[in-house]
């Protein structure tokens, strides 16, 4: 998707608003997103859509994707949950996904960074090795 | 038991934890032409292999706060949006060594010549910081380009770092393959000489963006010469991506460094760098940095200055190799202050300029003498060369100047007339058939009789047969006289006379 410069600029200026001590406040959102689209700058649904962006980024730094190959039990799913949150915070979100072509173990995402424990990774890595 | 149970199933879960990798990932946004603009990899490092699906792998070139734009490293079209990318902590590598040579390889080192794989035992990253000034020793070891005129005009010495200038089709790299054979035939020599002392001299031959036609032609010239063995070309075809033709000459300075590193010489030849330009600039506009001049981004001269700084040759504590670069550039019409041109000339220590006039003419290589230089100069010499080099330069460019005007005036007086007739020869000799370069020692030998005035009574147009049958006569009937020259390094009592005598010998014979 091409964007201007400009709209670039000010979607980014608008996240920065958007957030308080750090962190995305879902009101200033609402309230940002709100008067853009009643105010409708130039080019306001692309900023719109920039400014998306970069909330859908922000927020996927918050939110675990935790992977398995099977079903995490009960048990095991709380405790990865407690360990991501004396890691992370507790505001950290997270999701179960079933992956079975995981093989075994399991795969956390939070944000960009990746620990990856599955028997797949495993594999892939010793195969390059040979 | 329970206990030993427990323990062994800590234990698992300790090797399990261990092994699981962190890394740092991202999504395909956008691909095409070789450039991909991935969202996430907040972890990513400046020029770190990228991993994507299928064994495909890209370089990181761009770190902004929500996008990495990245180039791919073979067929950009198996990627598609979406696609998940892993960095690998790992920099670009090429294997290096001497199972190289004889061997033609693409820009990451994987063999084009269908000679089988390459059994390369080291790696070097691509990117590489430069020698230091601290182990650098100055440049007073000369490479022999076994062209005379730039061996007595513009030499070259070890670690330096020589530009090859001139517009298209003028014999630049011709100038190049010359002095590849010339260290070629020298190894050969040297080798069967037996000296423990004698250092080869290896080449690298990186060719970037050339028509496939010119490349093999290369190839076929230097099998032709048996001088493959000694050499390695890395090649970027025109019809290789962008990003193979920006990254082989980085390749190649890894492949050369090895040679530098381990206490051996080497020379490299780019060729040529306004093609890499080229390259560069076209991935810049994908990536959709901001350009200046020329519509080049605004960093191309340090690109351009991070590869030549590594040529070096290193100190004796740090194994005394050497790195010799010949960038090349093609100019537009003579124009030297084109961007590139001039980005290029402030970077290396002289240049070897060619004119398309001198070529056409039949001034072949086709050499200006006033425009060429070698900031390292007579340092670089042999004693031999010294002695009978010294004025040359100087008194050719004054012929040129006088030449100019004489065509108006014919009553010149005897110093003129003694200036142009000198000069006059002199170009003749420096004439010289590609892919037919000259020992040290013959031309020592050759300037020699020159400066003695042998020639003077030989008519211009007789100049090249008198130099072709002298050369002759000296390298079949006065061996031990130019292995003299070789040995001793220069022109003492005892060579001069036995020049003289052979040249009065020959002047009976040739008519
Ligand atoms: N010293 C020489 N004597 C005779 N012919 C020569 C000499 N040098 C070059 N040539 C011929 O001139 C032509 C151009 O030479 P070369 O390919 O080296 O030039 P170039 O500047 O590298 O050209 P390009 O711009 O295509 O890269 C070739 O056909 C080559 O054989
Ligand atoms: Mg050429």
């Amino acid at each position: 998707m091409k964007i201007s410069r400009e709209a670039r600029r000010a979607a980014r200026e608008m996240f920065r608003l958007s957030l308080v001590d750090g962190r995305l406040n879902t009101a200033r959102v609402k309230d940002i997103s709100d008067r853009l689209v009643t105010e409708k700058p130039r080019s306001f649904l692309e900023i719109l859509k920039e400014y998306t962006r970069l909330v859908r980024l922000e927020l996927a730094k918050r939110h675990a994707v935790i992977e398995s190959a099977l079903a995490l039990s009960e048990d095991e799913s709380s405790r990865i949950l407690a360990d991501l949150k004396t890691r992370f915070g507790n505001d950290i979100t997270a999701e179960l996904r079933v992956q079975p072509d995981l093989l075994a173990g399991i795969r956390v995402k939070v944000g960009s960074d990746v620990w990856d424990g599955s028997v797949r990774n495993r594999l892939n890595t010793l195969s390059q090795q040979l | 038991m329970s206990n030993i149970l427990q323990e062994l199933e800590a234990k698992i879960e300790g090797i399990q934890s261990a092994s699981t990798s962190k890394t740092n990932v991202g999504i395909v946004r956008e691909i095409g032409d070789g450039v991909a603009k991935i969202e996430g990899l907040s972890g990513a490092m400046l020029n770190e292999m990228l991993e994507f699906p299928g064994g495909l792998y890209g370089l990181a070139l761009n770190l902004e706060e929500t996008e990495v734009g990245a180039i791919i490293l073979g067929d950009y079209t198996k990627i598609s949006e979406g696609d998940e990318v892993k960095t690998t902590g790992r920099l670009l590598q090429v294997p290096v060594g001497k199972e190289l040579l004889g061997r033609v390889v693409d820009s990451l080192g994987q063999p084009l010549d269908g000679k089988g794989p390459i059994n390369a035992k080291e790696f070097y990253p691509v990117e590489k910081i430069a020698p230091g000034i601290i182990k650098r020793k100055s440049v007073n070891q000369p490479v022999q380009t076994g062209i005379m005129a730039i061996d007595a005009m513009v030499p070259v010495g070890r670690g330096q770092r020589e530009l090859i200038i001139g517009d298209r089709a003028t014999g630049k790299t011709t100038i190049a393959l010359d002095t590849i054979l010339n260290q070629a035939k020298i190894n050969q020599a040297g080798e069967a000489g037996g000296d423990p002392n004698f250092r080869p001299l290896y080449s690298i031959y990186v060719a970037i963006g050339q028509k496939n036609a010119n490349i093999a032609r290369v190839i076929g010239t230097l099998e032709e010469h048996d001088a493959l063995k000694y050499t390695v070309i890395v090649a970027a075809s025109a019809s290789d991506s962008a990003t193979n033709q920006y990254i082989a000459p980085f390749s190649g300075a890894s492949i050369g460094e090895w040679f530098m590193q381990n206490g051996q010489d080497a020379i490299i030849v780019f060729d040529d760098l306004s093609k890499h330009a080229n390259a560069y600039r076209q991935i810049s506009l994908l990536l959709k940095r901001p350009s200046g001049r020329e519509a080049y981004p605004g960093d191309v001269f340090y690109l351009h200055s991070r590869l030549l700084e590594r040529s070096a040759r290193l100190a004796e504590g740090y194994g005394n190799g050497s790195l010799t670069a010949f960038p090349i550039i093609e100019t537009q019409a003579g124009d030297v202050s084109a961007y590139i041109a001039t980005n290029v000339i402030s970077i290396t220590d002289g240049q070897i300029y060619l004119e398309a006039d001198l070529f056409f003419q039949g001034i072949r290589p086709a050499i200006s003498v006033g425009l060429s230089v070698s900031r390292v100069g007579s340092a670089a010499q042999i004693k031999a060369m010294k002695q009978v080099a010294g004025k040359i330069k100087g008194d050719l460019a004054q012929y040129r100047e006088l030449a100019a005007f004489a065509q108006f005036g014919s009553d010149l007086d005897a110093r003129t007339k003694a200036t142009l007739e000198r000069g006059q020869r002199v170009v003749e000799l420096f004439k010289q058939t590609q892919y037919q370069p000259m020992d040290v020692q013959l031309q020592a030998a050759v300037l020699w009789s020159m400066q003695k005035g042998y020639l003077d009574t030989i008519p211009v147009e007789r100049i090249k047969e008198f130099q072709g049958k002298l050369q002759e006569f000296l390298s079949t009937r006065k061996e031990s006289t130019l292995s003299k020259i070789l040995a001793k390094k220069q022109i003492d009592e005892e060579v001069e006379k036995e020049l003289a005598a052979a040249l009065e010998e020959f002047k009976v014979i040739f008519k």
